[in-house]
C-alpha cells in the first residue's frame, strides 16, 4: 500500500471489502472482485492528494453520513470524485481545488487546534459546513456526493450498490411483473384503488 | 454493427431518395420508400447504436449527454429569450433537445403517443384568431391523417386503449394498454372524486409480442434512455431494419449535412456533409427529404443561402425557423405513505384529458392533457438532485433518510399543454457561436406565450387538487417559469396551402424547390397539446405516400 493511501485511510478504519459476490451474479461478482482487489490493494488516487482526499471524504460523510446504513465514505464516493476529476468532471477539477483551499481557509481561526476540516469532530464538521452550504464550492461537491452514491459503480463509486439499496431498489434485478408497487397491488386484488 | 448488412450506395450514384434524419419521421420515410422499390439514402449524424448499446449508466445519458451528442452538441447551440439579448450556450442540457443516434429522438423518447383530436387542426376556425401570433389552421384534417395514425399503431407498434374523449379510429389499438403502476391508480382514484376521467396512455411500447419484437420488461429506463430490448417502438427498433431489408436502403451514421447547394435550374441535386473523419463528401439524389427534426431542418435551409435564396432555401416566405413551438409544462410531485415504486416500467400509464379543449371559460387560449409518473423518481441521481421536497434539507442524516423514504413513495403529476405560434420564437444561425465543424451554432430564441403559461398553471391548480383527492401526504408545485429548453420541436418549416404563410405545401413538398420535401416536427401548424412524435410518425406516412406516387409520375 502506497503512502498517499495509507494517509487516506489513518483514522477512517478499513473500508468495506468487496461483498459483491453476495449478490450471485458470478461474471459481475468476479469483475468487481477484482476491480476492488487492485483498489484496495494499492492504488493510489488519479488526480487528487492524499490531503485534498481526506477533505472531500470528510465533507461527502457529512453530507450522506453512515447512519444504521451506509453512507457516502462508505460507498467510496471519494474514489468516484477522484476518478471522475480525472475523467468527465476534469474540466472542473481547477474550480474545485480553488474551491476547497477557499473552503479551508477559515477553519483554523474558527476551530483553535484543527488546521483543515476533516480535523474537526462530525458535530464541528456539521456546524462549519452550515455556514457554506450556499456557495458553489458546497453545490459541486454535493452533486458529486450523489452522483458517486448513486451512479454506477464503474465510476468509482456506489461500492457494493450501497446507494441503490439505500433507495430501496434491488441493485441486481433490472426486469420486473406487476405489480410494481403497493396501491397497484391493492387494486389488481379488487380494493377501490389501494383505499 | 447493423450497418454491416445493408446496401452500399456510392457518393455519385444518384439515388432516387435522400433522407437527412433517421428519427420519427426520416426513419418511416426511409421505409416506406424503400419498401416500395426506390433506392434510398438516410444520412444521420449521430452513430448508429443498437439495442446493444443501451445501458442504464445515469451518469453517461443524463448527465454526460451522450443520446444528445455529449458536450460538443451542447457547444453547438445558444439560447436567448428575447432578440434584444445576445444568446449563450447552456452550461448543462442543450437548448433543443434531440438524440443524435440512427433512429433520432424517437429512441430516447418516453413513448407517450397521443393521437391528435380534429380540432387541433382547425382550431383557428373554431376560436377565431389570436392577436400577436401567427395561429392558423393546419391544410388537412383529422380525417385525412386518420388512417395513417392506424399505420403508426399497428405497424411502428402502440398500446392503448381508447378514452372518452378521444378522436375516432378506423382500427383498434394492436395491444392493450400497458400494466398500471401505482401512480395511474392514484391518479385514477383521483380523477374519480374529482368527477375527471382518467384513460390508460397510449404508448409507443409493446405491452405483449408484436411484429417480431418482444415485449416490455418493465426496466423503468425510458426516458432519456435506449431501449435495451427493442421494446419501445423507435425507428431503430421497428422501421430502420424493415427498411435495410428492403436492399435498398443504405443508414449512413456518422454524416453531418451542412449544406443544400441549389442547381442552375433551381433543384436540390445533392446534399453535402461531413462524414465520421470530419471530411466533406456529397451524395447525389433526385429527390431531397429533411427529416432532420425542428431545429436543425431550418438551420440546415438557412444555412443553404444562395444568391438564389439570399434568406434560405425553401425560405420566400422568411417563415423557415419561425413559429417554433416547445409545449409548455407544469411539474408537481407528491409523497405517498406506502411504496409506488415508480421507478418500475414505463413513465406513464394513465392521463386525463378533461382540459384538452381550449375553453373562453378560462379566460385564455389553450388546452392539455395531465399525466402521472414517476420524472425524477425513475432514476436515482436526478432524484436526489432535482426530486425532493422544497423543505427537506440538503444535506446530512436527514436528507439521507427523506431519500431514503421518498424514492419508493414519490410521483410527479405533470401538464403538457399548447404553445402558440409567434413569429419572436424560433431558430437563426448565431453570429459568433460555431460548432465543432466551423458552422454557425443553432440559436434559438424562446419565451412562452403569456397563454401557455396560464394554461401551465391552470394544469399545475388541477395536479394540486389531484394530489389531495389521491390521499398524498405531501405534495408541492415546481415554479412556473418560461422554458429555456425544449425536447419538442414544432413548427419551424409550417405546412400550409399559401406559398405565402407556409414553407411546404399540404403534401410537404417545398414551395420553392420542387424535388425538396421538408416533414418532422417542423412541418406542425399548431403544437397539440404536449406529445407531437404520433403526429410527426403519421404525416411521415403520409408523405411518403405521397413521394412515392409523386416519383414513380416522374
Amino acid at each position: 500500500m502506497d503512502g498517499s493511501r495509507r494517509e487516506f485511510l489513518r483514522g477512517s478504519g478499513v473500508l468495506a471489502g468487496a461483498s459483491a459476490l453476495r449478490f450471485g451474479i458470478p461474471g459481475l461478482a468476479a469483475l468487481s472482485q477484482a476491480a476492488c482487489s487492485a483498489r484496495d490493494a494499492g492504488a493510489a488516487f488519479e488526480t487528487l492528494s492524499a490531503g485534498e482526499a481526506r477533505e472531500l471524504d470528510a465533507m461527502a460523510a457529512r453530507i450522506l453520513p453512515s447512519t444504521g446504513t451506509p453512507g457516502a465514505h462508505d460507498a467510496g464516493v471519494i474514489w468516484f470524485i477522484d476518478k471522475s476529476l480525472g475523467g468527465f468532471l476534469a474540466p472542473q477539477k481547477d474550480f474545485l481545488l480553488g474551491g476547497l483551499a477557499d473552503f479551508q481557509a477559515p477553519v483554523a481561526a474558527a476551530f483553535p487546534g484543527a488546521t483543515q476540516f476533516s480535523d474537526l469532530d462530525e458535530a464541528d464538521q456539521d456546524r462549519y459546513l452550515r455556514t457554506q452550504d450556499t456557495t458553489p464550492f458546497f453545490g459541486f461537491v454535493r452533486f458529486m456526493t450523489l452522483a458517486g452514491m448513486f451512479g454506477m459503480a464503474s465510476y468509482g463509486g456506489n461500492r457494493d450498490s450501497a446507494g441503490w439499496q439505500l433507495l430501496g431498489v434491488d441493485p441486481h434485478q433490472h426486469a420486473f411483473l406487476p405489480p410494481f408497487g403497493h396501491y397497484d397491488a391493492a387494486a389488481a386484488s379488487g380494493d377501490n384503488h389501494g383505499e | 454493427m447493423a450497418s454491416d448488412r445493408q446496401v452500399q450506395y456510392a457518393n455519385d450514384d444518384v439515388v432516387d431518395f435522400v433522407v437527412v434524419g433517421s428519427g420519427a419521421a426520416g426513419g418511416v420515410i426511409a421505409r416506406e420508400l424503400s419498401v416500395a422499390g426506390f433506392s434510398v439514402v438516410v444520412l444521420e449524424q449521430g452513430p448508429f447504436r443498437t439495442a446493444a448499446d443501451f445501458t442504464h449508466d445515469e451518469i453517461d445519458v443524463v448527465f454526460n449527454g451522450s443520446l444528445l451528442g455529449g458536450p460538443a452538441a451542447r457547444d453547438a447551440q445558444t439560447f436567448r429569450d428575447d432578440e434584444s439579448k445576445v444568446a449563450m450556450p447552456s452550461t448543462f442540457r442543450p437548448p433543443a433537445e434531440y438524440a443524435q443516434t440512427v433512429g433520432g429522438s424517437s429512441v430516447h423518447f418516453s413513448g407517450n403517443f397521443w393521437r391528435f383530436r380534429e380540432s387541433d387542426f382547425q382550431e383557428r376556425s373554431l376560436l377565431g384568431p389570436l392577436s400577436g401570433t401567427t395561429f392558423a389552421d393546419w391544410p388537412i384534417t383529422y380525417d385525412e391523417l386518420e388512417p395513417y395514425y392506424a399505420r403508426v399503431d399497428w405497424e411502428v407498434g402502440v398500446s392503448g386503449a381508447p378514452g372518452p374523449f378521444d378522436a375516432p379510429r378506423s382500427k383498434p389499438y394492436p395491444m392493450p394498454p400497458m400494466p398500471v403502476k401505482s401512480s395511474g391508480v392514484l391518479l385514477e382514484r383521483a380523477a374519480e372524486k374529482l368527477g375527471l376521467h382518467a384513460q390508460p396512455a397510449p404508448v409507443a411500447v409493446l405491452s405483449k409480442p408484436h411484429n417480431g419484437r418482444a415485449p416490455c420488461i418493465h426496466c423503468g429506463y425510458c426516458m432519456g434512455f435506449g431501449c435495451e430490448t427493442g421494446a419501445k417502438s423507435s425507428t431503430l427498433a421497428t422501421m430502420i431494419p424493415q427498411a435495410q431489408a428492403s436492399g435498398r436502403c443504405e443508414i449512413r451514421p456518422n454524416s453531418t449535412v451542412f449544406n443544400l447547394p441549389t442547381s442552375a435550374r433551381g433543384t436540390v441535386d445533392e446534399v453535402l456533409y461531413y462524414d465520421a473523419d470530419g471530411k466533406q463528401q456529397r451524395q447525389k439524389a433526385r429527390t431531397v427529404i429533411l427529416s432532420a427534426n425542428g431545429a436543425e431542418t431550418p438551420r440546415l435551409l438557412l444555412e443553404s443561402a444562395s444568391a438564389k435564396h439570399p434568406d434560405g432555401l425553401a425560405n420566400s416566405s422568411g417563415f423557415v425557423g419561425r413559429n417554433l413551438m416547445f409545449n409548455c409544462h407544469s411539474l408537481a410531485n407528491g409523497v405517498f405513505s406506502e411504496q409506488l415504486n415508480d421507478y418500475k416500467s414505463i413513465q406513464v400509464t394513465r392521463i386525463i384529458h378533461d382540459f384538452y379543449e381550449s375553453d373562453p371559460a378560462r379566460g385564455f387560449y389553450g388546452g392539455g392533457g395531465i399525466d402521472a409518473r414517476p420524472l425524477f423518481s425513475a432514476t436515482p441521481i436526478l432524484f436526489s438532485l432535482a426530486g425532493m421536497p422544497p423543505d427537506a434539507p440538503a444535506w446530512g442524516s436527514e436528507f439521507k433518510k427523506l431519500l431514503a423514504h421518498n424514492y419508493t413513495r414519490q410521483m410527479s403529476i405533470l401538464g403538457s399543454t399548447t404553445s402558440l405560434a409567434l413569429d419572436r420564437n424560433n431558430i437563426t444561425l448565431d453570429p459568433t457561436h460555431k460548432d465543432r465543424w466551423g458552422r454557425p451554432a443553432l440559436r434559438l430564441t424562446y419565451r412562452d406565450h403569456d397563454d401557455d403559461l396560464a394554461m401551465a398553471g391552470f394544469l399545475l391548480d388541477r395536479s394540486m387538487e389531484l394530489f389531495d383527492a389521491a390521499g398524498a401526504e405531501q405534495s408541492w408545485a415546481y415554479p412556473l417559469e418560461p422554458q429555456t429548453n425544449g425536447a419538442h420541436l414544432l413548427g419551424t418549416c409550417r405546412m400550409g396551402d399559401d406559398p405565402q404563410t407556409s414553407v411546404v405545401d399540404r403534401y410537404h413538398r417545398s414551395h420553392d424547390v420542387q424535388n425538396l420535401y421538408i416533414c418532422d416536427g417542423s412541418s406542425f401548424v399548431t403544437s397539440g397539446r404536449g406529445q407531437p412524435t404520433m403526429t410527426i410518425m403519421a404525416l411521415a406516412f403520409r408523405a411518403a405516400e405521397h413521394m412515392a406516387t409523386a416519383a414513380r409520375a416522374g
